[in-house]
């Protein structure tokens, strides 16, 4: 045993390297496992909607409002009402959004303050949902007046809520457009706001639109701050206008599992592949504009 | 002139002054460099002029005629024959107003009806006044704006001063949010902890709001139970080991595909999550405590919201952690990798403690994801508080309690509907505590590694 060349092939030596291979592979498998895990829930998720609702999906389900009986309750009024919903939240929280991460980024000072302003942002988009909708009760409906279960305060109670997801994505959108853009507009006599507006912010665009669409999406699904403002009625005819009492696609899904009635399962799980359908087209259409705009600078 | 009519106006009045102070510039502009701003900064600047004098006379008389329209409805002869009472007075004067806006309500009091013409009359006299006011303020301020126009005036620094302070408004929105948040659940709790003693909301084991108990704990604990204990021991394990498969293990083309599906996790909605749990994971939880022996478990749960809480937190878990991996020094693992460690060695022993910070700070911000969670609670959970560690028991939690509280018929200002906001404070309190020592902690260790 002189040369020490000869540990590395001793019994012991190799049976350490087994066991030590052994664990490798355990924890390898490990990993995959628990991979696995994961996308098997995801796909038994999506075959019992499937299996459940791709059968109650047809046109009369498509174009109808709520209803007591399952068999003519349909998903048009909350549907209206969600599009009517986020058409208010999209007009709020894209410009907010997008001049507060303009500010931030651009213009504003290093100081305590804007630490302030950034703290609060990002401890917003932390916030629970539920909470928003606590404030938009005791904000908007009770002090402010405005009419309640309507999609107006229900957009503004969003708007709230993505706004922050905006901004934080604005913010990184913006950073990634390289200096030497702003100074060659400087360089040839633009002011910092013609700079801002006609060249950072063209470029960073795909970027905050990807963030708006996925802030949207979140939106889209959220259900209990819109509980909390009383989104929950029954709306047998689409809303006409955003002061009308309203209801939504996940607040609908809600109200149908709450039914005591059997039948109602089916119509539950339709509704959900339809909100499915919806979240997946918005977040497909986000990741196609990040990969057709993306510049690597 | 209704609201919006006067909106559209006072814009086509912007349009106006823009295409006529762009149209002096022009005019002023004999040859090169005679115009200090662009004809378009003229435009602006005179816009903004007519704008936003008008746009604050709007507000300001938006706020001030209610109160002449009601001195004046109140002064007319037929409102001599109304009630001195206050009360039902303005019970009267609201039926009014209500018939004035829309002649096929219905009124209960007769004493409404002989209102309307006065209410009418009283309303279109003042809203000719205020728009007579808007439409004043709006040349006054155009005619001002256009007097400055001329080739030396600096109108860009000027429109752009307005273009900051309007940037710097949109950003004070996110903390007059937070403030916004504060203020009206310290307010509504404060109404609540007058009626009812805080040290008996945060220290009584008993609740039953309809019985007026307000002893939080059996919510607190449930809340924790499920959220903090349950969902953790599913999402942790399996979030940290996806994330070290996919960054340590997968090739890149399997991760391209793996990550973006794990992430579909993320995105599905709660509510849905919620009826899944509700639907299927419970009735397999059930049958699964009959098989342990439990005799007659109920149908909702803590341990079927948990376990579905756990797989939603699972993508939140797994890209925090792939963050706190791959900002961990490739040297460091190379170091690891050239002693002869295998990567297992190297992740158990090198990579993860070296990313435990930003590992903990992540679970820390998916402990309070998972505690503001309430449609999988309020469709899996059940109402009954119950302080007990049983999983297979039904147990409530404070989102639970906060959508019990708020919805269906109430009044206001009962110590039941106000202590829905004492415990969305409290939940606001923990969750603003974890988000900001996490935000801290992930800030300095990244520090770390720069």
């Amino acid at each position: 045993m002189s040369n020490p060349a000869n540990n590395w092939q001793s019994p012991e030596a190799e049976k350490r390297l087994a066991k030590r291979y052994a664990a490798e592979r355990r924890f390898k498998l490990l990993g995959l496992s628990a991979v696995g895990l994961s996308m098997a829930f995801l796909v038994f998720l999506i075959g019992t909607m499937l299996s459940g609702g791709l059968g109650g999906i047809d046109w009369a389900f498509l174009t109808g409002s709520d209803s007591t009986e399952p068999d003519t309750a349909g998903v048009w009024g909350a549907v209206k009402g969600s599009l009517l919903t986020m058409i208010v939240t999209i007009v709020l929280a894209l410009p907010m959004g997008v001049l507060a991460a303009v500010y931030l980024e651009e213009f504003a000072p290093r100081n305590r303050w804007i630490d302030m302003v950034e703290v609060s942002i990002n401890n917003l988009a932390a916030v629970p949902s539920i909470i928003f909708g606590l404030l938009g009760l005791a904000v908007f409906i009770n002090f402010l007046g405005m009419p309640r279960s309507s999609p107006l305060v229900g957009g503004m109670t969003l708007a709230l809520m993505t706004m922050p997801v905006i901004v934080i994505a604005g913010r990184n959108a913006i950073k990634a457009v390289p200096p030497s853009i702003r100074d060659a507009a400087l360089a040839v006599g633009a002011s910092r706001v013609q700079t801002v507006f006609h060249h950072v912010l063209p470029l960073a665009l795909p970027g905050i639109l990807t963030g708006a669409i996925i802030g949207m999406a979140r939106a889209l699904g959220e259900t209990a701050p819109l509980l909390m403002i009383g989104m929950r009625a029954f709306v047998s005819t689409p809303p006409s206008g955003i002061t009308d009492p309203a209801t939504v696609l996940p607040m609908q899904i809600f109200l149908w599992s709450d039914e005591v009635d059997r039948a109602f399962v089916q119509n539950t799980s339709a509704a959900i592949l339809v909100l499915l359908a919806f979240l997946l087209t918005m977040n497909g259409f986000a990741i196609y504009l990040r990969n057709k705009f993306e510049t690597r600078w | 002139m209704t609201l919006p009519a006067l909106l559209v106006l006072i814009a086509g009045l912007g349009l106006i002054g823009w295409l006529v102070a762009r149209a002096k510039a022009q005019r002023l502009n004999t040859g090169r460099n005679a115009l200090h701003s662009l004809p378009g900064h003229h435009g602006w600047y005179l816009a903004l002029w007519i704008m936003l004098p008008a746009l604050a006379g709007v507000l300001l008389w938006g706020a001030i005629s209610p109160g002449l329209i009601h001195t004046a409805v109140l002064a007319d002869p037929a409102a001599a024959s109304l009630p001195a009472f206050d009360l039902e007075r303005d019970a009267i004067l609201s039926e009014a107003y209500t018939l004035a806006e829309d002649p096929g309500a219905s009124a209960f009091n007769p004493g409404a009806e002989q209102l309307v013409p006065a209410v009418i009359a009283a309303k279109s006299k003042f809203g000719a006044m205020g728009t007579a006011l808007v439409l004043l303020l709006a040349f006054a301020g155009g005619g001002f704006g256009y007097t400055r126009l001329s080739a030396s005036f600096q109108a860009r620094t000027k429109v752009e001063r307005v273009v900051l302070v309007l940037l710097l408004a949109a950003s004070l929105l996110a903390v007059l949010t937070t403030v916004g948040i504060i203020a009206s659940l310290l307010f509504e709790s404060g109404i609540f902890f007058s009626k009812v003693s805080p040290i008996e909301f945060i220290f009584g084991t008993h609740w039953s709001p309809a019985n007026g108990s307000f002893g939080a704990v059996p919510l607190f604990w449930g809340t924790i139970f499920i959220g903090a204990i349950i969902a953790m021991v599913v999402a942790i394990p399996l979030g940290l080991m996806s994330a070290i498969y996919l960054t340590q293990y997968a090739h890149p083309n399997v991760r391209k595909w793996m990550k973006p599906m794990l992430e579909i996790l993320a995105g599905i909605p709660t509510v849905v999550y919620g009826y899944f749990a509700a639907l299927t994971v419970a009735p397999m939880v059930r049958d699964f405590a009959v098989m342990m022996g439990f005799d007659n478990p109920s149908t909702e749960s803590a341990l079927a919201a948990g376990l579905v809480m756990g797989i939603m937190i699972i993508p939140f878990v797994s890209s925090m952690a792939d963050d706190s991996i791959a900002a961990v020094p490739q040297a460091m693992r190379d170091g690891s990798l050239a002693m002869g460690a295998t990567r297992s060695e190297t992740i158990k022993k090198v990579l993860i403690p070296a990313a435990l910070p930003g590992i903990v700070a992540g679970v820390m911000l998916a402990i309070s994801r998972a505690i503001g969670e309430t449609m999988i609670v309020v469709m899996a959970a059940g109402a009954t508080a119950n302080l007990s560690a049983n999983p297979f028991a039904s147990m409530t939690t404070v989102t639970f309690q906060i959508v019990q509280l708020l919805t269906g018929d109430q009044e206001f200002d009962s110590a039941k509907t106000l202590s829905a906001f004492a415990l969305g404070l409290v939940l606001f309190g923990v969750t603003l505590i974890l988000n900001i020592i996490a935000l801290r902690v992930v800030k300095r260790f990244r520090e770390a590694y720069e």
